[in-house]
């Protein structure tokens, strides 16, 4: 079983996801609103296995992620699509320390790509008669997120890249 | 030969790889058609250790109180209202279900709680949940073991309301902020800053007379419309016990 758990650390590491996105620590949170999750996971593991199978893995993290809201009208598949396509074209850094920071400013681009997108459908879906009430709110949400998965994204996605790289390395 | 072989054999993987891949999608695609029950019901037992105790029952209590007597005050006046015209509807309290918040959104894109109470306790879909202060929102989908709440401040949600003072009835939307937004389609309509807003006796999905907010200023900008910014009674960031209503409007 431990042995499962170590060499398949990335695909066991997905289940947590959802599980985050649920418990939603608010101790963590800026103006009540959380670091964007997936994207800690998606990075690394598009880095490690290229634009195809990061894109499969952001569809399949939207559709667990979709299944969890309630909004059944906004989506958050596009963006997750999109970054772990993106994600997946970008090549290791030599320099750790460039790398670790390199994560923080990916992340935060994701970030606001996956805001982006779901605030245009939130605007598009309302056009007619309260877009104009939820457009700041959303702006905001879009600036704490992006800072918050910023901060993180250095620590936690060279953390799982570290970890991906020595589970792949035990498969070997 | 042996080259042959493994060839092959890698083909096999491959083909077993895809059928593998196909699977997963086609779960995932059964977990996105079922809200995601499973995952709710999984979470259910994982952070069963860590609900809220029966501490905060107490606190829980106090607040009720207060709230009994604003919703008191406002029975009060709808009872003379409706005997001068006519009963119009019906709503009993005899059908609460107490339930403890498991997961809580209440920042960012998505505001909804998860209660663990579901469709083995009774619980559902429309069901609407208050808790101390007054409404919270709206049971939107329900599991075995747990039911999701869409609340107030959701993008989702819209919801018939009315002005306790004036008596006008609006429409309450949620905007992604903490706070609601109260739409009037009239620009005449009588509103002010500290109007009692509470569920329209005239909703259809709400049972009448349930505190919701106070408004907190008003936008008159608008050609054909007042907008008013709403202060919630019930704020779902610290609540951890609310109550279901099973009510039959």
């Amino acid at each position: 079983m431990n042995k499962f758990f170590t060499k398949k650390f990335s695909i066991t590491s997905f289940i947590f996801i959802p599980i985050i996105f649920l418990l939603h620590p608010s101790w963590i949170g800026f103006l009540g609103v959380q670091p964007y999750w997936p994207l800690f996971w998606l990075l690394p593991w598009s880095m490690m296995n290229g634009s195809i199978n990061g894109l499969v893995f952001g569809l399949f993290l939207g559709l667990i992620l979709d299944s969890l809201t309630l909004d059944n009208n906004f989506s958050q598949i596009p963006g997750l699509i999109f970054c772990g396509f993106l994600f997946g074209r970008i090549k290791f850094h030599s320099d750790i320390l460039v790398g670790h920071f390199r994560y923080g400013l990916i992340c935060s681009f994701g970030s606001f790509l996956c805001g982006t997108l779901y605030l245009s459908q939130i605007l598009f879906r309302n056009f007619s008669d309260t877009n104009f009430l939820m457009f700041i709110p959303g702006v905001k949400n879009i600036l704490a997120e992006v800072f918050l998965t910023g901060l993180f994204a250095p620590f936690i996605c060279s953390q799982l890249l570290r970890m991906f790289k020595f589970s792949r390395k035990k498969l070997r | 030969m042996l080259e042959i072989r493994g060839i092959s054999s890698s083909r096999r993987w491959h083909k077993k790889k895809i059928w593998i891949f196909i699977g997963i999608f086609l779960f995932l695609v059964f977990v996105r058609i079922s809200k995601g029950s499973l995952y709710k019901d999984f979470f259910y037992f994982i952070s069963k250790p860590f609900w809220p105790g029966q501490f905060q029952k107490e606190v829980i209590l106090k607040s009720l109180d207060q709230e009994s007597l604003i919703e008191l005050n406002l029975l009060k006046k709808d009872n003379m209202r409706l005997r001068e015209i006519l009963s119009l509807q019906k709503s009993s309290n005899n059908n609460n279900i107490s339930a403890a918040v498991i997961s809580r959104k209440t920042g960012g894109w998505w505001r909804q709680i998860i209660l663990n109470k579901g469709l083995k306790d009774g619980v559902e879909i429309g069901s609407t949940v208050t808790g101390p202060g007054g409404l919270l929102g709206r049971v939107n989908d329900i599991s075995l073991f747990t039911s999701s709440v869409t609340l107030l401040t959701s993008p989702e949600s819209k919801l018939g309301v009315w002005v306790d003072r004036s008596k006008i009835n609006g429409l309450m939307v949620g905007t992604g902020d903490d706070h609601a937004s109260l739409i009037l389609y009239s620009k005449d309509a009588d509103i002010k800053v500290g109007d009692f807003v509470s569920s329209s006796p005239a909703s259809s999905l709400l049972p009448p007379n349930i505190p919701i907010g106070i408004v907190q200023s008003i936008n008159e900008t608008l050609q054909s419309k007042k907008t008013a910014k709403i202060l919630l009674l019930a704020n779902p960031h610290v609540i951890d016990w609310v109550q279901i209503l099973k009510v039959n409007i």
